[in-house]
């Protein structure tokens, strides 16, 4: 089959791995279709991805360019196979955590294939067929707003938001100003009260230390009872217990659903549907398109299911290529479930933070 | 292999179970606990309950105290039995055996009088009630400055929980972080008060890691935080918040002969292990200090090295790891000291992973030294000249200070140095805290505060 068949198969149909991961190589690296940022970057891979890379471990071959996207022109991330009229739906950016912004380029192929995904995702979690959408997340160069602007449209509602700058809060904490984080928190808090009030929303879209701001008030927690029929949270993780307590005390009649994402691969996908006592938050994937690989933290090298890693991420798409990018998220390697390439991922957490050491002057 | 001790957090709705847990550790590293810890959400619904409750009668609190205080001594609690639990408080915290059942007995003390401690603090011209025919003229009526206590708990010692009972006594509703450290004294204290008549939602435990720490005290009225320097610097014009910070206790010598107070120095010294704020850390002597650090270094040099839970053991264990990091810190801050005891260091390996610390004797050469301010988990004590050219600057900032002098213009002037907390006069030992001499101040007068109730 031609290598464009392959990548632009058709949304309703999920093509054999091996066989797509090749097509997507000859794409990302032939002169004629790559991108310049690949082409370039190709020179000094010292391996050629259109004859060595066929597997998903073969994609771990690759280094790890994610911090190149914070200086790239985003032009040159677009594959030269799109013409000139490349379909832009727009240009995304990550948290900036860890310096500078990493830059992606979203196409309309990919969005359409992932938003059709997210459609059936919902439907298999009985997200509500009509009603709003509020998206109390980070909006301006972040995907996840644009991302849940569609979804809501395609279901025939309106996304409700209010502008959320995640990275004045970070600065804020590592400022050490953190009356001032809890000031713009609490502001967001407010303005989302207004929405809740006064709009039909069925669906709310948040992050968990969100929702836990949002769970301090008795008002709203009353609100989201009677209005809302789904919550999906991402961004961040949720531990275990305040999973358990959302569910059991705080929205009992609430579906309650996380999703993992990163912009690195251009959008996330949601926790699988287990029995409801079942007390863990799986996350499988969207492959050949999205994969992980969950690895030893110190080897690098694949850990078994049921072991503690670090995750690492693959996109591959028509539109955007990025193997291979190690995230700062330890979880545990699930076992796939049949016909998906790559491990599934649970009990994702940040890597621990150290800054509790026992301070060794004074008796306390 | 044992199973592990499931200490709960005990939260509004009763004991919680997490999925998220920490493993606490004997000296040797072998596992012995597993502390639930709760998140964010927990802690909030947690305070939210705990300001929503409605507070027992003051007469309700004090039985379900003195209850409370004979079950913690002597009873079983969530399965403990006393001596269980003081066996696993030696193993875990390394403090000597000895040190954990006094310890018991004073938490069991002051538990049981928890409320009648409280009447030290009230000020003569106040009463309890407006109902007291007193107001009908006009009164001052003891009221509380809000209804939630939060308690930052340390885990030197577990006589710091015998100090916030009388918060609970005077009608708080309590919420109590507990040391990483040792967990098991506010569990066990907890549990007791609730089997004695205090509800879920008037005192409750929640263990947390780091991050949410803060919230436990933003969301109570008031709070007690136990830590070093940086507690004191972070919340130190907070007026909700008081610090428990370096107790840096301290001993004058003045012009005496020195032979007749060497207990007493060397018991403030040792006493508790030296774990303790009230453990002197520095001794000033008028004229030569040298004989002096001599002789209390020899007295502390017969001490021997025991396992907590000997009986005759009296020095402070830790695993081997971190006694080792307090020895580098000892000997990288040493600066200039002469050493007399402990120069090359303090930690004595038991060979099973547990390493007691070995008291540590230095001598500076100037009653300002910064050395004189070093306070550690051990007995170790840094000796300095003083002189009245001195005056009494280098006393300042102390939660003890015993002055062994017959200058009384001296101890004028100690006694109104407002950063010198508490003035013991001749041989009185800096850890001597019976209940009804304040701590640092009375906790009551944080507490609470006079209002006005005139009735016409």
């Amino acid at each position: 089959m031609a290598t464009e068949q392959i990548l632009d198969c058709p949304l309703d149909q999920v093509p054999d791995g091996p066989e797509y991961i090749e097509a997507a190589m000859r794409w990302h690296f032939s002169p004629e279709t790559g991108s310049p940022f690949w082409l370039e970057r190709a020179k000094t891979l010292g391996f050629d991805p259109r004859e060595d890379v066929r597997t998903l471990d073969d994609l771990r071959r690759f280094p790890n360019v994610a911090n190149e996207l914070r200086d790239v022109r985003v032009d040159d991330l677009i594959p030269r196979g799109y013409g000139a009229d490349a379909d832009v739906v727009g240009v995304y950016e990550s948290g900036g955590t860890t310096g500078p912004p990493k830059r992606v380029v979203l196409l309309r192929d990919w969005m359409d294939r992932l938003a059709h995904r997210t459609e059936l995702d919902l439907r298999a979690r009985g997200y509500p067929e009509d009603g709003h959408w509020l998206y109390l997340g980070p909006t301006g160069p972040h995907i996840l707003g644009e991302m849940v602007r569609r979804q809501a449209a395609r279901r025939g509602g309106i996304r409700f938001t209010i502008d959320i700058d995640p990275r004045w809060v970070k600065r804020c904490i590592a400022e050490n100003r953190c009356d001032e984080a809890e000031r713009y928190a609490e502001h967001l808090i407010d303005q989302s009260a207004h929405i809740l009030r006064s709009q039909d929303v069925r669906v709310l879209v948040t992050t968990p230390p969100l929702l836990t701001r949002l769970a301090r008030r008795d008002a709203l927690v009353d609100l989201i009872n009677s209005k809302i029929a789904a919550i999906s949270w991402g961004g961040a993780s949720m531990d275990p217990d305040t999973r358990y307590l959302l569910r059991t005390e705080v929205f009992p009649g609430v579906k309650l659903y996380g999703t993992y994402g990163s912009t690195m691969i251009l959008g996330g996908v949601p926790e699988r549907v287990t029995a409801p006592d079942e007390d863990i938050v799986i996350f499988d994937t969207f492959s050949p398109y999205i994969m992980f690989s969950v690895v030893d933290r110190e080897t690098g090298e694949a850990v078994r299911y049921g072991d503690r890693g670090q995750v690492v991420m693959h996109h591959v798409s028509k539109s955007f290529l990025l193997p291979n990018n190690l995230e700062r998220d330890l979880a545990t390697c699930v076992a796939p479930p049949p016909g998906q390439m790559g491990d599934s991922v649970a009990e994702v957490g940040p890597l621990p933070v150290f800054d509790d050491q026992p301070v060794i002057e004074g008796v306390y | 292999m044992e199973e592990p001790i499931l200490l709960d957090a005990l939260g509004a709705g009763g004991p919680y179970h997490s999925r998220v847990r920490r493993t606490i550790t004997d000296l040797t590293g072998t596992p012995v606990a597993e502390l639930s810890l709760v998140p964010r959400l927990f802690v909030q619904r947690t305070m939210a309950a705990l300001r929503g409750a409605r507070t027992l009668p003051p007469h309700d609190r004090a039985s379900a105290l003195a209850r409370a205080g004979r079950l913690f001594a002597t009873g079983t609690v969530a399965g403990l039995p006393a001596e269980e639990y003081q066996h696993i408080v030696s193993r875990v915290s390394g403090m000597p055996i000895a040190v954990v059942r006094s310890a018991t007995a004073g938490i069991g003390r002051r538990t049981r009088d928890a409320y009648r401690i409280t009447r030290h603090a009230r000020p003569q011209g106040a009463v309890d009630d407006w109902r007291d025919p007193l107001t009908c003229d006009g009164h001052a009526v003891w009221t509380r400055r809000g209804d939630v206590f939060a308690v930052h708990a340390a885990g030197n010692h577990p006589g710091v929980h015998s100090l916030w009972l009388q918060a609970l006594a005077l009608g708080y509703r309590v919420a109590v972080r507990p040391s990483r450290r040792e967990p098991f004294t506010p569990h066990r204290l907890i549990t007791a008060l609730r089997e004695s008549g205090f509800g879920e939602d008037q005192v409750v435990l929640l263990p947390t890691d780091y991050a949410v720490a803060d919230d436990i005290i933003r969301d109570a009225d008031l709070a007690m935080v136990y830590g070093g320097q940086e507690v004191v610097s972070k919340y130190g014009n907070d007026v909700n918040v008081l610090p428990q910070g370096p107790g840096r206790s301290k001993i004058l010598l003045t012009g005496e002969d020195w032979k007749p107070h060497l207990g007493t120095i060397v018991d403030s010294v040792s006493a508790f292990g030296g774990t303790a704020c009230v453990n002197a850390t520095a001794v000033l002597v008028e004229g030569d200090p040298a004989p002096v650090a001599e002789a209390v270094a020899e007295r502390l040099s017969a001490i021997p090295s025991l396992p907590p839970e000997d009986d005759g053991a009296v020095l402070p264990l830790q695993p081997v790891a971190d006694a080792r990091a307090i020895e580098k810190y000892l000997l990288d801050h040493m600066d200039g000291a002469t050493p007399v005891l402990g120069g090359d260091g303090v930690v004595d390996e038991l060979g099973d992973g547990s390493a007691v610390l070995r008291p540590a004797v230095f001598l500076v050469d100037r009653p300002d030294a910064p050395q004189t301010g070093l306070e550690l988990s051990f007995p170790c004590v840094w000796f300095a000249p003083w002189s009245r050219a001195d005056g009494i600057e280098p006393l300042r900032n102390t939660l003890v200070l015993t002055a062994i002098t017959s200058d009384d213009a001296l101890i004028d002037r100690l006694v109104e140095e407002p950063s010198i907390r508490n003035v013991y006069l001749g041989d009185t030992p800096t850890y001597l805290m019976p209940p009804w001499v304040p701590h640092d101040a009375y906790l009551g007068e944080f507490l609470m505060r006079t209002k006005g109730v005139i009735r016409t």
